[in-house]
């Protein structure tokens, strides 16, 4: 796999890249309660442009790794503050323009209704992040906010629940396009996931997760194909290719996944999972996604 | 001179102490065969006598790596456990179990209260902090207890002469430990050995890393 690191490497980015390098070094050096997570993906998307018309999918394979460090600071009997940072980063085969690096900034504030591992829990979390893509249009500093409740049944089964709000920044380097909006990629979403975990014996775990959401999505269409739609905003998508256009769409998208995680040690697990998502977007414009997917999880 | 007459006169003593006790070998299978490790096995004289008057021993639980170490841990009934936190992070450690419940707030190296254990049963330990965390302290009221090692088996060599109830507790053991229980004889200079089967239950914990269960948009 072709792995490019993106071409914009804003300066957004760069400056962030040594303070978050600091502050893993300090998480790793420090007393205090640090959590560092990392993990890492194998993918294959068989609509990465969110195509509706047979001609215009694009299918990709991509690896994507992340990593993650939390400070969690007990601020009462029962609640507890986590604030860190999520260093994460996606190379595709094909499509080098995707390629993308991401830094984050998290910030949540967690309740337990009791004390021990089955009492139920809340969480509010808050997010500032900048993803930079090879194509630098894609670009966009992104905000999300959400809210997050959850119950352990037994040592089998837990189930949780996430809505949330994202809004998406892209740099304003679109123009207008035939005095339609060229700003694609700026976008705003809210969705609602649920998800369960059931544990066929020690090592051996099932998760079933579900997800609504509601928003703006991006459709690309190959070159010589277009939507008709009263589209938010167009804009020429040369990742797909020149000659290709992505267009901004109001859209509803229902996903399912259905994974198994097997536990390599107390610490790492890898898992493989499979993820449908229908999108009914404005128009008409519906599309769909299939995406297995191989993962490696490793807590310290 | 004096002095040495004394170690000498001690060392008599404890060889002849030692020329009465009793040796006991403990072997815990399970239905494979295989030696079942941290199993508690019990032994409790009939004649209360045989129950010397021990005093019960300060003890410790340590938190290593964000698990209990040990595992199990057994003691005798009226033992103080402190629970010192050799890991870089706090814990918050709790028990909801009727012999001992208690709870100490979130605190690192060895700052908490030591915890007095005054009935005798099994007390489960957890973390609030981290919920994958679980151990057991098992209570004991006979001042004869032991643990085995990974290959299953426990020997006890200075028993009082005489009849015992020899009882087995483990974890994952799928019947009630009272259903464990033998008589067994032991008389000095004559080694006995015992051997039990335990059918145990899948050990389920809390996962440590949880996958992702969720879908996520692109």
């Amino acid at each position: 796999m072709r792995c490019q690191v993106p071409r914009t490497f804003s300066g957004a980015i760069r400056a962030s890249l040594p303070a978050f390098l600091a502050f893993c070094a300090v998480s790793h050096t420090a007393h205090g309660d640090w959590t560092v997570a990392t993990s890492a993906a194998l993918s294959h998307d068989n609509n990465v442009s969110n195509a509706h018309s047979y001609a215009s999918v694009v299918e990709d394979s991509s690896a994507a790794a992340t990593v993650s460090v939390l400070q969690l600071m007990q601020v009462g009997e029962n609640t507890s503050l986590a604030a860190g940072g999520n260093l994460s980063g996606q190379a595709y085969e094909r499509l080098s323009g995707l390629n993308e690096a991401s830094l984050e900034g998290v910030l949540s504030l967690k309740r337990k209704w009791g004390l021990g591992a089955f009492a139920p829990w809340a969480r509010a979390g808050i997010s500032l992040g900048r993803a930079d893509y090879a194509d630098g249009y894609r670009s966009a500093t992104i905000y999300r906010a959400s809210l997050e409740v959850g119950k352990r049944f037994d040592e089998r089964v837990s189930l949780w629940a996430n809505y949330g709000f994202e809004h998406r920044r892209a740099s304003p380097t679109q123009a207008e396009f035939y005095g339609v909006s060229g700003d694609v990629f700026s976008q705003n979403g809210r969705a609602l996931k649920a998800a369960l975990q059931y544990s066929l014996n020690a090592r051996i775990s099932l998760g079933l997760g579900s997800l609504w959401r509601h928003g703006d999505v991006v459709s690309t269409t190959a070159a010589g194909t277009y939507l008709y739609a009263n589209y938010k905003a167009v804009a020429p998508d040369p990742t797909f290719g020149a000659g290709a256009y992505a267009y901004k769409l109001n859209g509803t998208t229902y996903g399912a996944r259905l994974g198994v995680d097997y536990s390599l040690s107390a610490h790492s697990l890898i898992g493989c999972g499979f993820q449908r998502l229908e999108t009914h977007a404005q128009g008409g414009n519906n599309y769909s996604d299939s995406v297995p997917q191989l993962t490696w999880t490793y807590r310290f | 001179m004096r002095t040495q007459f004394t170690a000498g006169i001690a060392l008599i003593l404890a060889c002849a102490a030692a020329a009465h006790a009793a040796e006991l070998k403990v072997t815990v299978k399970d239905h494979k065969g295989k030696g079942v490790a941290d199993a508690v096995v019990l032994a409790v004289p009939i004649d209360p006598r045989n129950a010397q008057r021990v005093r019960p021993q300060p003890d410790a639980v340590d938190q290593v790596d964000k698990e209990f170490v040990p595992y199990v841990k057994p003691i005798f009934v009226g033992s103080t456990v402190r629970f010192p936190n050799s890991d870089n992070i706090r814990h918050q450690v709790y028990s909801f179990s009727p012999v001992k419940k208690f709870e100490l707030p979130l605190y690192g190296g060895t700052n908490a209260p030591p915890v007095t254990f005054d009935k005798p049963g099994v007390v489960i330990l957890g973390c609030n902090i981290h919920d994958w965390m679980i151990g057991y302290i098992y209570v004991s009221e006979t001042p004869f207890f032991a643990k085995t090692g990974p290959q299953g088996t426990v020997a006890f060599n200075d028993l009082p002469p005489g009849e015992y109830t020899v009882r087995i507790w483990h974890p994952s053991m799928d019947r009630a430990e009272e259903t464990t229980s033998r008589r067994i004889t032991l008389a000095a200079e004559a080694p006995a050995s015992a051997e039990w089967q335990l059918g145990l239950k899948p050990s389920i914990r809390v996962p440590r890393v949880s996958g992702g269960a969720s879908p996520s948009y692109p």
